[in-house]
């Protein structure tokens, strides 16, 4: 086994697969998500940033003191809006037409 | 029923379920033009991705629409004869594997002689289905994202359609939460949840129909939304798997090549192998997050593997289940590491991934359905309504969401003829239909299944004992020779000393309950 391979030490550059997709990104106004970032400084388990496949939340993982999070990148796969129970996640399919676009599926 | 609506049926989501309703109802006699089936993704499959195989041959019912489908629809693949399931650790790899000639369907062989399973990508597939709802007549809207559904004597405008599944300012945590839509007045809420839904509304503007099919696949907002399902039942993690996939590119040849594949002619498909694992790849992952996370001490994630060969590329990811997943891992690590594993490696060595993405798949099974498929002038199918047979391994959603569609089609088509789309009728002919259909049979022989297959053993030991015995009976490196269920004793041992929180159920109990329930798979 290379070295590169070694258990337990595997890091995705998510941001790089994600330059994969082709994304319609939609004004700051229609996000679809939007998180009440004031309830994550309560929360204990932070689950979004654990579940989150395109690395939409930032928060203590990355060394911040303060939730950062970006729509942009969202897959729009539904995985926060489940794992949040903090009633921090307002969940939405973005507009008609915006958000990613599959060429493969 | 008001006769003057703009359309007798509008469909909410052109997926497989959707397209499949709309087919029928053409079936059933309904005029194309009184058809709108409406998708919030343009390009219409833009926004689906599944695994996937789409098993068995529920689309030659709509033959007459889609003729020669298997070699026409540019998303159909290739067409499997070669499955393979497996136990993989981070160092072992352990398959059993299979390759059928009756798959093949090209006859003479002993058992029946039927292609009946294919790797599909959505997003080519569902555009070609799109295509030809519009050549069959159909009305199709791509690029429209429905947010609301209009209600008899409810003006739309009087609640926003976020604040049906919007947490509340003052909402509480875990099963305290709270929704907005609670805060409306009472009879807005009374209509929202029981009046009769008369059609749907877009960009401000109301299209009526007699009958609303809400096809919308996981991510269920307006199943939701509107009390077919609840909110806090909706958003529990116990029932959902997240599906994180790439598409790597290796091209044809190679994958040809690579996986013994015939390569096609103007028959059939190219062939292909459709492969599923139980994974056990994260112990020392997991300690590691335990150890700065300890509130999920002890949880490791369950996943399972899955790869399967396109014409050109090949799907290779992950499902996770959610409950299972522990603070400090995150999902595309998870990912990550099976891509590393070196049984999968190899298989995708060489190749350039093309795209990335993700998706949820319901795992409701029957206690944790919708609790209504109906209501006044709507029904829900396919993922919407959790009619998905997943066990942690393998998934059928896709042939579910066909016949689920097929059904709501043929019930909608009596229904509309007979003047009567109350609940109550949509129920005695789609709901009973559904709960008669093998849909609702397998869930049920199933149910065992899901029980074994879910089973944390067999994310975290079964896998590393199994591979590691297979590693030693095998080899030759000059040990002494002892019999194979010695040396499966003497692994066991090990990695119950290795792993403590790892021992669960690896107890002479645990063993007989695992073995107990395999009887009923
Ligand atoms: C990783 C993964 C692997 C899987 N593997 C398999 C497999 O191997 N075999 C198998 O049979 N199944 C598999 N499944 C399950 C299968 O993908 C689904 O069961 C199936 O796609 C469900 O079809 P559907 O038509 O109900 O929903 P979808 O295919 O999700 O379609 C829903 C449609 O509705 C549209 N929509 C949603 N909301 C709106 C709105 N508000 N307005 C307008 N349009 C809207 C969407 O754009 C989409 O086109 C897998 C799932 C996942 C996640
Ligand atoms: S789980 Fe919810 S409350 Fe916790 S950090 Fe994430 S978004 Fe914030
Ligand atoms: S929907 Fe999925 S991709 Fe988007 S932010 Fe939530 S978890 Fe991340």
């Amino acid at each position: 086994m290379s070295e590169t391979q070694k258990i337990g030490l595997f890091k995705y550059d998510v941001k790089n697969g994600l330059g994969l997709v082709g994304y319609n990104i939609d004004d700051h106004e229609f996000a679809h998500i939007i998180v009440d970032i004031k309830k994550c400084d309560e929360c204990s388990h932070m689950m979004c940033v654990w579940g989150c496949p395109a690395q939409c939340y930032n928060f203590r993982d990355q060394g911040l003191e303060h939730m950062k999070f970006q729509y942009e990148d969202c897959v729009e796969c539904g995985t926060c809006f489940i794992l949040c129970d903090q009633g921090a996640v307002s969940w939405n399919h973005p507009r008609g037409g915006f958000g990613i676009t599959y060429s493969h599926g | 029923m008001d006769e003057e609506t703009d359309f007798d049926v509008i469909v909410i989501g052109a997926g497989f379920a959707g397209a499949a309703t709309a087919f029928q109802l053409l079936k059933e006699g309904i005029e194309g033009d009184r058809i709108l089936v409406v998708d919030r993704a343009d390009p219409i499959g833009g926004k689906n991705m599944t695994g996937g195989i789409l098993w068995g041959r529920e689309l030659d019912a709509f033959k007459e629409y889609l003729g020669n489908w298997e070699m026409d629809c540019p998303g159909i693949e290739r067409c499997i004869n070669h499955k393979k399931v497996g136990f993989l650790n981070n160092e072992d790899a352990l398959f059993i594997e299979g390759r059928f000639a009756s798959w093949d369907g090209t006859g003479g062989t002993e058992e029946p002689s039927q292609r009946s399973a294919w790797s599909v990508l959505r997003a080519k597939t569902d555009a070609w289905m799109a295509e030809k709802m519009e050549e069959a007549g159909i009305f199709v809207m791509a690029g429209v994202k429905i947010d609301q559904l209009n209600i008899d004597g409810l003006e739309h405008t009087s609640y926003d359609a976020r604040d049906l599944t919007d947490p509340s300012k003052d909402s509480g945590v875990g099963k305290a939460q709270k929704w907005k839509v609670d805060s409306l007045p009472r009879d807005v809420v009374d209509k929202i949840r029981n009046g009769t839904i008369t059609g749907i509304v877009q960009g401000g503007e109301v299209m009526t129909c007699k009958v609303v099919v809400i096809a919308e696949g996981s991510n269920s907002i307006l199943t939701r939304g509107y009390d077919f399902d609840t909110m806090l039942h909706a958003q529990s993690k116990d029932d959902m798997l997240l599906g994180i996939k790439e598409i790597i590119h290796l091209g044809k040849e190679r994958i040809d090549e690579r996986f013994n594949c015939f390569p096609g002619d103007d028959e059939r498909p190219p062939s292909g192998m459709a492969m599923e694992l139980a994974l056990s790849l994260y112990r020392e992952m997991s300690h590691e997050a335990w150890e700065k996370y300890p509130n999920t001490k002890g949880l490791y994630p369950r996943c399972g593997g899955f790869f399967y060969t396109n014409e050109e590329t090949v799907s290779c990811g992950i499902i996770v289940q959610l409950k299972s997943l522990p603070e400090g891992l995150h999902t595309y690590d998870l990912y990550q590491a099976f891509k590393a594993q070196p049984a999968i490696a190899a298989l995708i060595e060489g190749g350039e991934a093309i795209e990335y993405g993700s998706h949820l798949c319901p795992e409701y099974g029957l206690n944790r359905m919708p609790h209504r498929f109906t209501r006044d002038g709507a029904v829900v199918v396919g993922d919407a309504a959790g009619l998905v047979f997943a066990n942690g391994m393998q998934i059928q959603g896709m042939n579910y969401a066909i016949h689920s569609g097929k059904l709501a089609g043929a019930a909608i088509g009596n229904c509309i003829s007979r003047k009567d789309v109350s609940a109550k009728a949509l129920d005695a002919t789609y709901t009973k239909s559904l709960k008669a259909s093998f849909i609702f049979r397998d869930l049920k022989r199933f149910k065992s299944a899901t029980k074994f297959l879910n089973h944390p053993s067999n994310f975290t030991w079964v896998p590393e004992l199994l591979g590691k015995t297979a590693n030693r009976v095998f080899r030759e490196i000059g040990e002494e020779k002892i019999p194979a269920e010695k040396v499966m004793l003497k692994t066991r041992k090990e990695l119950r000393k290795i792993n403590k929180a790892n021992k669960k159920g690896m107890g002479f109990f645990g063993i007989m309950r695992l073995g107990l329930l395999t009887r009923k798979l």
